[in-house]
């Protein structure tokens, strides 16, 4: 426990860990108030700037030629069945051509800005994880922290620990601040939430706080393997990017069961449906449903096998290795 | 609880590099260090020193052999010694951005020490008023200071020091060997790992002198560099001829390329001075020189370079370098 207070302590002084986690929460807020900025209502003076601008289109030469043109010969120029009726409100701008601005949706946006600021800071909590183990290897302030305390295990764990719970409360703050305000505004506009999509945002962002956390404490775990914040930064990059290749252009069947990004949405998503070109059809053609279910119980199995191996790599080595 | 505070039997580390190389380290090295008093620990770049106290502190594996601290066999009770072990390895490790305190903080709290230990470290090593300054801003000689601090939050029973005034003005340098031979004074036990054979000298009571992963000799400073026992440098026109008579007189006489004769076995320069009056020959210079402990390093390094050059050559058994130990 006293160990596992120093390094909360550590982490907490660190400065590059601060700023990160200041970046996370920036990005979230700022994605939070441009969904609800794009989505506010509109006002009176929204309408007469667009009806000023639908206005101002209809006098131009080429709108009036072609509302001339249809009028003449409405079959011609709108198609089999039109009418003379159909020209102007299809030719001449409309108001509401001006005005399309989408109405805010927390189960929509389950799905787009939410999941965007996760995978944000998930993103994040994998550097401030992989920094916060390579500032030790860097500074080789570890031999030092070892000469104190000499139970290799005990460090790393304590270590890890102060990763997984430092990264779970910022992640958990940040994105319960971003649904909280997306709450607030659908609540002062009026607009129905639901409690099934509360229900669903509460089990994302618990899902989503989970994976920001272990994500951190893979990082962490992988930098204690390698030694290196920036090798292992590329590691996971080619793990995630040239995996990600790799099972999209290998033709062997199921391929896309061990894809990063798949079992990640399947995590996030309870469950995430894909397209695998592999999958044969005994039908036709075109009856022929290419797409597979993973399950939440895959994702969960795929994530915690890479992580228990990761994690069971990294103490083994740790517990056995110079330390220079 | 056993009268040495280190001792090794037997210790080997082998290691092979990126290319291949088999690497020994530290060859069968029976180490002992006596309790209380400062303990030199001298050898060349590359001989392994660094690499037996890692093994000590448990930061590397012994391939083979034994250790024990305070009679505890370790690395399996390390955990149980360490609290009374306190040590810097090579340069001084720290996380650059904290202040010296902070550091010296998170170190004082793995161990469960108060924050006046702290205090009171810092005030050791004078660097209260400067502990709030970040590390990376610590010239050479601070850092130093900072972690020999470290080393005292401990209260340790041991402290190892490797090359401690590594960078540190002539003032601090000589603050820290007082602080070293009070420590040797008030029944730690220090050992004491430089290149500076002078401070060695100074300071040690005892010392080891290893070469090649090997330990060429050990004891008493005194009883190494042989009490009394001294060489006269003598400076005369004619040195054959002065050569000649001390030589038929019993001297060993060694001329070196300095200008001078060397002459050992006399008991008092008087002596010389008188023979070779009698023969008509006038000294110009006369010094008694006395026996260091350089000497005796390069002495014994000397002849286990040699040594070793004649086993590489025979076995083609790669031994440690400099940068493959440090």
């Amino acid at each position: 426990m006293r160990l596992l207070l120093v390094e909360l302590n550590r982490f907490r002084s660190r400065r590059a860990i601060a700023l990160m986690l200041l970046a996370a929460a920036l990005v979230a807020a700022i994605l939070a108030t441009t969904t609800i900025y794009e989505s506010r209502p509109l006002t009176d003076s929204d309408i007469a700037a667009a009806q000023a601008q639908a206005d101002a289109e209809a006098q131009q030469p080429y709108v009036q030629r072609d509302l001339a043109r249809c009028e003449k010969h409405p079959r011609r120029f709108m198609g089999p069945g039109a009418t003379v009726e159909d020209c102007e409100p299809n030719i001449v701008p409309q108001v509401e051509w001006y005005l399309y601005r989408p109405t805010l949706s927390l189960a929509e946006e389950r799905m787009d800005s939410g999941l965007a600021v996760l995978m944000i800071v998930s993103a994040v909590m994998i550097i401030v994880g992989t920094t916060f183990a390579g500032a030790d290897w860097a500074s080789g302030s570890i031999s030092n922290q070892l000469i104190f305390e000499p139970r290799r295990l005990r460090v790393w764990l304590a270590k890890a620990g102060a990763v997984f719970l430092g990264t779970l409360v910022v992640s958990a703050v940040v994105l319960v601040a971003f649904w909280v305000a997306l709450y607030v505004a659908a609540e002062s506009r009026g607009i129905p939430t639901g409690a099934a999509v509360q229900s669903e945002i509460r089990w994302m962002v618990g899902r989503g706080v989970l994976m920001a956390g272990v994500a951190a404490l893979g990082g962490f775990a992988l930098t204690m393997l390698l030694r290196h914040t920036v090798g292992t930064l590329a590691v996971m990059f080619a793990y995630a990017v040239g995996g990600e290749a790799l099972t999209a252009a290998l033709p062997v069947a199921g391929a896309g069961r061990w894809s990063l990004a798949n079992n990640v949405f399947a995590w996030l998503g309870d469950g995430h449906e894909y397209w695998d070109g592999t999958v044969t059809c005994s039908g036709g053609a075109f009856d022929c449903d290419q797409s597979v279910v993973l399950s939440l119980a895959g994702g969960v199995t795929y994530l915690g096998v890479v992580l228990l191996v990761v994690v069971v790599l990294s103490m083994f080595f740790f517990r056995r290795r110079d330390i220079a | 609880m056993s009268a040495l505070v280190i001792e090794t039997s037997g210790l080997r580390k082998e290691f092979h590099t990126r290319r291949g190389r088999h690497i020994v380290a530290v060859h069968d090295l029976d180490l002992a260090v006596p309790a209380g008093g400062v303990h030199g620990f001298l050898g060349p770049n590359g001989s392994g020193k660094t690499t037996t106290i890692r093994m000590l502190l448990g930061l590397a594996r012994a391939s083979k052999g034994e250790m024990r601290l305070f009679g505890e066999p370790v690395p399996r009770h390390l955990p149980q010694v360490m609290r009374r072990v306190g040590a810097v390895v090579e340069q001084p490790k720290f996380v650059p951005t904290f202040t010296g305190r902070k550091n010296l903080s998170l170190l004082a709290g793995s161990i469960g020490a108060p924050s006046s230990t702290v205090d009171a470290a810092l005030a050791r090593v004078g660097l209260t008023g400067r502990d709030k300054e970040r590390y990376k801003g610590y010239s050479l000689g601070m850092k130093q200071r900072l972690a020999i601090a470290a080393t005292l939050l401990k209260s340790p029973d041991l402290l190892i020091l490797d090359e401690p005034t590594n960078g540190l003005d002539p003032a601090g340098i000589r603050d820290i060997r007082d602080m070293i031979r009070g420590l040797g004074e008030s029944g730690v036990t220090v050992l004491l790992s430089s290149h500076i054979l002078a401070e060695v000298q100074q300071v040690c009571h005892s010392v080891s002198i290893i070469g090649n992963g090997r330990l060429l000799a050990s004891g008493d400073v005194d009883d190494l560099v042989g009490a009394g026992a001294s060489t006269t440098r003598v400076r005369v026109a004619d040195q054959p001829t002065a050569a000649a008579h001390l030589e038929r007189a019993g001297y060993t006489v060694i001329s070196n390329g300095d200008g001078a004769l060397h002459v050992d076995g006399a008991t008092g320069p008087e002596q010389i001075t008188r023979l070779l009056a009698e023969h008509g020959l006038y000294v110009s210079e006369l010094t008694p020189v006395r026996r260091d402990l350089e000497s005796v390093f390069l002495q014994l390094t000397k002849d286990d370079t040699l040594a070793t050059t004649a086993t590489t050559a025979t076995a083609g058994t790669a031994t440690a370098t400099d940068g493959g130990t440090a």
